[in-house]
């Protein structure tokens, strides 16, 4: 028994090596992981926003137009990268993002969105993940296409950035029609 | 000249470890130590000749070698020129084999007549290793590449790499990071010994252990040191991979140096401190690996090249697959069958070795888990502060709780009622302590309350074992300076360092106070007690920057002017790069730190002004923990010599 319990270490250090090669030898190809909330209804929340605390129920605010929902966090570097693209989008396609500030703190969420600029028409609180872990958020930032009917169309995991950009906004347009 | 003569001489460096190693399958293993005083000494006279030409190409700026061109410039101040030899990837791979050498030569001078098959079979493990990476950095990373005809001038130095703490910053954490190699080949050599149990491995160990700790702590220090002054973030540990990289071997590190003081007293542990000297050095070279391939991104991110990620991931590979193996084959030779009980002094230990490699483990999955994200997306994604603060810090409270306890412990059968009588005075201590401090600091937080209770507890425990070991001098009429003077040992000091750790960490994190506002010159503002006045802005010229100099004048509440900060904005013209220069104004109980960020004559600029409290403690507590750590060096020397 004890014998290949002093092996354990061995077969975990092999495990992780074979992970550690397929990243160095796979050609990452932009296969996106399906997630299985695409085309299921958006879940509902409720909450507060971030800059003046009132409620905020997401019902009220889907379901009469597209929606991009935006997962965000002072913390996550990759989110700082994403924010002109994303004050790029709301500016261009006149569209409404609403922001999922994400397990994070609020003061500090405040003064990013003063200091880069806030590009979203609501911001709202989810100090614990709840709100993430009802939509399926693994990691920051996360990004989804919800249509009038509440359903939503497209996710995308990791920064919109420039050649993210595109794509996506062609996911919205396709939303829209 | 030079450079050509560093190439040739790194060539020798690699016949010098070949030769090592081959000798080390002699048949007739009297004549290995002589061999081995040749190649040992051969490697590291060589190495060092190579390390120092490549300095000396920075220092008179020869443009002719790409890695000089590539990273350096004729305007740089020398300090930087220096330190510009290790600031890209192959010049910081040459200090690792420079450290590796240095390393290896230590472990040759154990030779004692006694031990030679050990020393030789630990010295043929680390030419090995050393093989792997001089055969790595000349066919993959050659430092000395020429390009022929020269450039006039370099291409410049990342500006924010140019800062004190962060020269001395690289050379302390590859002497951490290279030193587990040492206990890594010993660990080795005591599994391929065949049952041979008399050679005190363990004792060979230590020494090694403790320095390699005690500059991984410095290392990782100066890197927090450099984040803090030098991001203009306001904080000094962002989770980053990188930063991740040198924690993970730190905290194995740890738990190895603890657990080998028990074998040292008990004979337990044998089993687990050879795991841990495995994964100690493993995990080293994995950070490694992680930074230099690019396959994680982080802020810190060195070469972009999947061919040298390969060659390192299969050298590691080779590492661990033979060095675990051999662990799953011999190490049931050094199983203990003696159970110890757990309150006492090795039971704590123990207790708290597990919480380290809890975390270790935590830390591994979240720094590795945006990669398994990875394979199944194509996204980077960022798991963040959020979660590790919430694996890591449950799993510290334990952890430093027990570590409290631990010193005033005994070794096996405790004493129970003098025991309780000691915690029951640390218990007290803490709590007056902890009364102490927040009716001082009047601000009540939860966490707060939590990391000023552990920080008094750990301090508290140092102070009643002290005081319990003076005591006894005076019970015993020996009570002098001297005797006095030896109760502050490596522990007792190191411990007490991270009791002041602790309330830096706490303050700094708990208590921090930022304000991020538009300010045009004669604007005012308000952080915590402090009025802040920007009175003027200035054009400055430096050596190889020009810089926007910001003036802010600091009002306490009785509006007396307390001083003068002057965050910078430089521009450097050369690489076309700009850096912020924070300006900090500190003292015992917290910092006032400004950053001057973008923005011009009309609309202002961008200022961050952070009230950061009691973070000096942070910083004078790991000097301690680093005199501690020294301290046991010395004393552990001491008993090697001695023991020799």
């Amino acid at each position: 028994m004890r014998k290949y319990f002093l092996s354990a270490p061995l077969i975990i250090f092999f495990c992780m090596m074979i992970v550690f090669y397929y990243f160095l030898i796979i050609k990452r190809d932009p296969s996106e992981l399906p997630s299985v909330l695409i085309n299921q209804k958006a879940p509902m929340f409720e909450t507060t926003t971030l800059f003046d605390n009132k409620p905020f129920v997401f019902e009220e605010e889907s379901g009469q137009q597209v929606l991009v929902v935006n997962f965000f966090a002072t913390w996550c570097i990759p989110c700082r990268e994403e924010h002109p693209y994303i004050s790029k989008l709301s500016k261009e396609k006149n569209i409404a993002v609403i922001g999922v500030n994400y397990k994070d703190d609020s003061r500090k969420a405040i003064q990013w969105l003063n200091e880069l600029g806030n590009p979203y028409s609501k911001v709202v609180v989810d100090s614990n993940g709840r709100i993430g872990l009802d939509w399926g958020v693994y990691g920051l930032p996360e990004t989804f296409i919800v249509n009038e009917n509440n359903i939503i169309l497209h996710k995308q995991v990791g920064p919109i950035t420039n050649e993210k950009y595109d794509d996506f906004i062609m996911h919205i347009e396709n939303s829209i029609k | 000249m030079a450079p050509s003569l560093g190439y040739l001489t790194l060539w020798l460096s690699l016949c010098f470890a070949i030769l090592q190693f081959i000798t080390s399958f002699k048949k007739d293993a009297s004549s290995i130590p002589q061999f081995h005083k040749i190649a040992a000494i051969g490697l590291l006279l060589s190495t060092f000749f190579s390390f120092f030409s490549l300095m000396y190409s920075h220092i008179v700026s020869d443009f002719s070698v790409l890695n000089v061109f590539q990273n350096s410039h004729s305007t740089k101040p020398l300090l930087y020129r220096i330190s510009g030899v290790w600031g890209n990837h192959e010049g910081s791979m040459l200090l690792w084999i420079l450290v590796l050498s240095a390393i290896n030569y230590w472990i040759y001078k154990l030779y004692n007549g006694t031990n030679s098959i050990f020393v030789s079979k630990a010295l043929q493990m680390q030419a090995f290793i050393t093989i792997g990476f001089l055969v790595f950095i000349l066919s993959a990373s050659n430092p000395f590449e020429r390009m022929i005809p020269s450039h006039p001038n370099g291409l410049g130095f990342n500006p924010i790499l140019q800062d004190p703490a962060l020269a001395i910053h690289p050379p302390l954490l590859y002497f951490g990071y290279v030193g587990f190699s040492a206990a890594f080949s010993l660990s080795i050599a005591a599994m391929r010994l065949e049952n041979d149990h008399k050679i005190p491995w363990h004792k060979y160990m230590k020494p090694f252990v403790i320095a390699a700790w005690t500059f991984l702590t410095a290392g990782i220090a100066f890197g927090s040191v450099w984040a803090y002054y030098e991001l203009g973030w306001g904080g000094w540990w962002f989770w980053d991979p990188v930063e991740n990289a040198a924690l993970m071997p730190w905290l194995l590190g740890t738990a190895l140096l603890h657990s080998l003081i028990t074998v040292e007293r008990k004979k337990s542990l044998q089993t687990w401190v050879l795991l841990l000297a495995i994964l100690a050095f493993l995990l080293s070279v994995i950070g490694t690996f992680l930074v230099r391939s690019g396959i994680l991104t982080s802020v810190h991110t060195f070469a972009l090249d999947p061919a040298r990620g390969v060659y390192i991931l299969s050298f590691v590979t080779l590492l661990g697959g033979y060095s675990l193996g051999l662990y799953a084959f011999k190490s049931k030779n050094f199983f203990n069958k003696d159970y110890f009980s757990f309150f006492s002094k090795e039971g704590s230990i123990l207790v708290n070795n597990l919480l380290m490699v809890i975390v270790c483990a935590s830390v591994f999955f979240g720094t590795t888990y945006p990669l398994f994200v990875e394979i199944f997306s194509n996204n980077r994604i960022s798991i963040g502060e959020p979660y590790f603060n919430s694996t890591v810090i449950p799993i510290m409270i334990p952890a430093i709780l027990v570590m409290g306890i631990g010193p005033v412990l005994s070794w096996g059968k405790v004493d129970s009622k003098k025991t309780r009588r000691q915690i029951f005075t640390s218990i007290i201590l803490t709590i007056l302590a902890t009364i102490m401090f927040f009716s001082f600091y009047r601000s009540f937080n939860l966490f707060g309350l939590v990391g000023i209770v552990l920080s008094s507890w750990i301090i508290s425990n140092v102070l009643v074992t002290l005081f319990i070991g003076i005591k006894k001098e005076s019970d015993k009429k020996t009570l002098s300076s001297v005797n006095c003077f030896k109760h502050f040992n490596g522990m007792i000091v190191s411990h007490l360092g991270v009791g002041l750790l602790i309330l830096g960490i706490t303050g700094s994190s708990i208590w921090q106070e930022e304000n991020i506002t538009r300010m045009k010159v004669s604007d005012e503002t308000i952080v915590k007690n402090y009025k802040i006045v920007f009175k003027e802005i200035n054009k400055l010229a430096g050596p190889n920057y020009y810089a926007l100099e910001g003036s802010f004048w600091v009002y306490n509440e009785k509006n007396k002017i307390i001083t003068v900060l002057r965050p910078e904005n430089r521009i450097y013209p050369v690489t076309n790069n700009t850096s912020s220069e924070v300006s900090i104004h500190t003292n015992l109980l917290r910092d006032l730190y400004i950053v001057l960020g973008e923005g011009d004559i009309n609309e202002g600029w961008v200022v961050r002004i952070y009230y950061n409290p009691l973070v000096v403690w942070m910083w004078i507590g790991v000097l301690i923990i680093v005199i501690g750590g020294l301290l046991a060096l010395k004393s552990n020397l001491t008993i090697l010599r001695r023991g020799n």
